[in-house]
């Protein structure tokens, strides 16, 4: 029997870092949102609390200096973080500021970050993940040895683009990880009242792809896998389906209270979500259990974590807004 | 007489043509449990069950051929489009489906469907959720494209639409839902009072005189209506006075009332939401054209919204879609003032 490799418990820690970080961040928002237009913050906001380690531990698992690279779906503050993009350009680009990643033009859902191979959060449900199959095909095109990541909702599966898709990318075998990141609902609707078949994976056997279900709050288990698919990938060239099961924290966007929420989930259910099932508590735990993580040691990244989102904030209330002159630029390249 | 709200006078449609008619259900995303998305449909699930409203997965194709299918085959659905920008996924179950069934078929089948949702600028939702695209519903034969400025018109339309034998597009001013009886009433005394009557209906073709006046005629439809009118207002304490049409309906289009307007001020602003190029301002300018040219006083003037994709900041978006201001301006070009 093969012995199985040692875990990098820098990495972990590391990657325990980028969780909190990206909480704190989104913690903060959700904070600010009561003062939302002060910040020049609008429209729709989701949030990624509850589903870190998946873009931390996936993310974290490709080479993105080297061209591999990701597209996601509108909850994307959290994948920009991942990648290493600059959190007071996300947080301008939230706030609709000249210095965000997006000019101020795209707003939460369109955060992107081009040198990062980050080719952008959409806001058409399933919009992106045919745009994904492009991307791949660009890779196999080019010979390259890299792979590309999409990050989609169960929402998704139930649009006819993602079938069509994962038949293409099955076909051509083009190197894209189809990332389900399954928090169990989309929007209001729960997997039990929009897909005839529950078992999301399975949905995807009729295109004889590659898949694999991953628990989604469990870093160690997303970046073991991830890493060991994405070698895979890059010496036969195949597209993967991935099965996060994971869970979110707040309401689908801003405008889902308390109350809306209180039409499809309790709070019970929620406060037991992020007691039995913190991507955080859950590294938290094993890293201290491995003797790589101290008490000292959470609070310093606690505290810098809270220090680099508030640093974000103040960077973007410093910013200007765009100036008029942006509003016709850009639109043809 | 009820001072109500525009999302208002569409729960009041919806629901009396529900109880009226057994054929009509209503299918959509979060339109059942959740409530509805913007509330206008909360109760509904209660009051009629799982199969009159019916909470779909995120599939606007399989919402569009439910309604389809069903309504050749006699029923008389109402498919939510949770925002207009998503019967784009399903535009080809519109445009060479629903569109084209009683013609190709030599008039065998009918499709009476209502596609429905909010539509246009609402507020920092960027350039996916943003959008007016009327044009590319109202540019195809088959079809019949609704666009209501007031809450009365909002429920006589939409009750219009639900009792017609075609396939009709709803779009809802996003940006109208929740203004208050009080915001509208302040722009024009009762433009939030809608009749009790349940038999009230407001006929297709129809455009309707807001404000009549004489020196210029202010045209526009759902949101841009409103606009107009706040801008006749800002014109008014100018001395000047300004006629404001409300369309109505684009398809079909009445322009016997904006060419009645135009005959008696000899000047024409033509305002819609979004891009200017090709869209139905330029329509209804060529039709002034042809049919008013000699009782113009000046050049017919268009305000449209900037040819970009909606951008998210605040500032850009202000300044992104026509304002009462922009209309303002281009009204005193036609005085030459
Ligand atoms: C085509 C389309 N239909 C509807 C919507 C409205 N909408 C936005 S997000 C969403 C729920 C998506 O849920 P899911 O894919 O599970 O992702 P999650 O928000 O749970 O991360 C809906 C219905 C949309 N943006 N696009
Ligand atoms: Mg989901």
């Amino acid at each position: 029997m093969a012995k199985k490799p040692t875990l990098d418990l820098t990495k972990y820690v590391r990657f325990y870092e980028q969780m909190v970080y990206i909480r704190e961040f989104e913690e903060l928002i959700g904070k600010e949102w009561n003062n939302a237009a002060a910040h020049g913050m609008g429209g729709y906001m989701h949030l990624y609390s509850g589903e870190e380690a998946i873009a931390v531990g996936l993310i974290g698992g490709m080479d993105l200096s080297a061209g591999d690279c990701f597209i996601g779906h509108y909850r994307d503050h959290g994948y920009a973080l991942a990648a290493g993009s600059d959190p007071g350009e996300v947080m301008a680009e939230i706030c609709g500021k000249a210095t965000g990643c997006s000019k101020g033009k795209g707003g939460s859902m369109h955060i992107c970050d081009a040198a990062r191979g980050f080719y952008g959060g959409y806001g058409i449900v399933g919009g992106n993940v045919p745009i994904a199959l492009g991307l791949g095909w660009a890779l196999k095109y080019r010979n390259q040895k890299n792979v590309c990541a999409c990050f989609f909702g169960d929402g998704s599966m139930n649009q006819g683009a993602f079938h069509e898709t994962l038949n293409m990318a099955q076909l051509y075998k083009v190197p894209v990880i189809f990332a389900l990141e399954n928090n169990g609902y989309a929007m209001g609707t729960s997997i039990e009242r929009s897909h005839a078949n529950q078992d999301l994976r399975s949905r995807v056997d009729s295109f004889a792809m590659r898949s694999v279900t991953i628990n989604g709050q469990d870093i160690f288990e997303v970046h073991e896998q991830m890493a060991q698919i994405i070698q895979e990938m890059k010496e036969d060239p195949h597209p993967v389906f991935v099965e996060f099961k994971t869970y979110r924290y707040h309401g689908h966007g801003a405008a889902d209270t308390p109350v809306t929420q209180s039409t499809y989930r309790t709070r019970d259910e929620v406060a037991r979500a992020k007691e039995e099932k913190d991507p955080i508590k859950f590294a938290q735990t094993k890293l201290i259990e491995l003797g790589v993580l101290t008490d000292e040691m959470i609070t310093d990244i606690q505290a810098r974590a809270y220090a680099s989102a508030e640093a974000a904030m103040k960077f973007s209330d410093d910013s200007p807004y765009p100036d008029p002159s942006e509003l016709i630029k850009d639109v043809y390249a | 007489m009820a001072r109500l709200r525009y999302a208002d006078a569409i729960t009041s449609a919806l629901r009396e043509e529900m109880l009226a008619d057994d054929r009509v259900f209503i299918a959509g995303e979060e339109v059942g449990q959740y409530l509805g998305t913007l509330g206008v449909t909360s109760g509904f699930l209660k009051e009629f069950g799982p199969m009159r409203v019916v909470d779909t997965p995120i599939s606007e194709v399989g919402i569009l051929g439910l309604g389809i299918g069903s309504a050749m085959a006699g029923l008389r659905p109402v498919c939510e489009m949770m925002r207009m920008d998503f019967a784009m996924v399903a535009y080809d179950q519109v445009i060479n489906h629903a569109a084209k069934i009683r013609y190709m078929f030599g008039g065998q089948f009918k499709v009476p469907m209502v596609i429905r949702g909010p539509s246009g600028v609402g507020r920092q939702l960027s350039a996916q959720h943003s959008q007016s695209l009327e044009v590319l519903f109202a540019h195809v034969p088959g079809l019949k494209v609704v666009m209501p400025a007031t809450p009365a018109d909002m429920k006589g339309l939409l009750k219009t639409a639900m009792r017609d034998d075609n396939p009709v597009i709803v779009m809802e001013a996003l940006r109208l839902y929740f203004e208050k009886p009080d915001v509208l009433d302040a722009i024009l005394p009762g433009l939030s009072e809608v009749p009790d009557d349940p038999d009230f209906t407001v006929p297709f073709g129809k455009a309707n005189v807001l404000r009549a006046s004489t020196d210029v005629t202010l045209i526009g439809y759902s949101a841009m209506t409103i606009q107009c009118l706040k801008a006749a207002n800002i014109m008014a304490q100018e001395g000047i006075s300004a006629e404001v049409v409300d369309l109505r309906t684009l398809l079909p289009l009445d322009m016997a009332t904006p060419i009645a307007s135009i005959k008696k001020t000899h000047r024409a602003v033509v305002v819609q939401e979004q891009w200017g190029l090709y869209g139905c301002a330029a329509e209804i300018s060529a039709q002034i054209a042809e049919r008013a040219f000699y009782d113009l006083d000046a050049p017919v003037q268009r305000v449209t919204g900037a040819f970009v994709p909606m951008p998210f900041a605040r500032n850009l978006e202000n300044i992104s879609f026509p304002s009462e201001h922009d209309i303002v301006i281009a009204a005193k070009r036609t005085l030459g003032r």
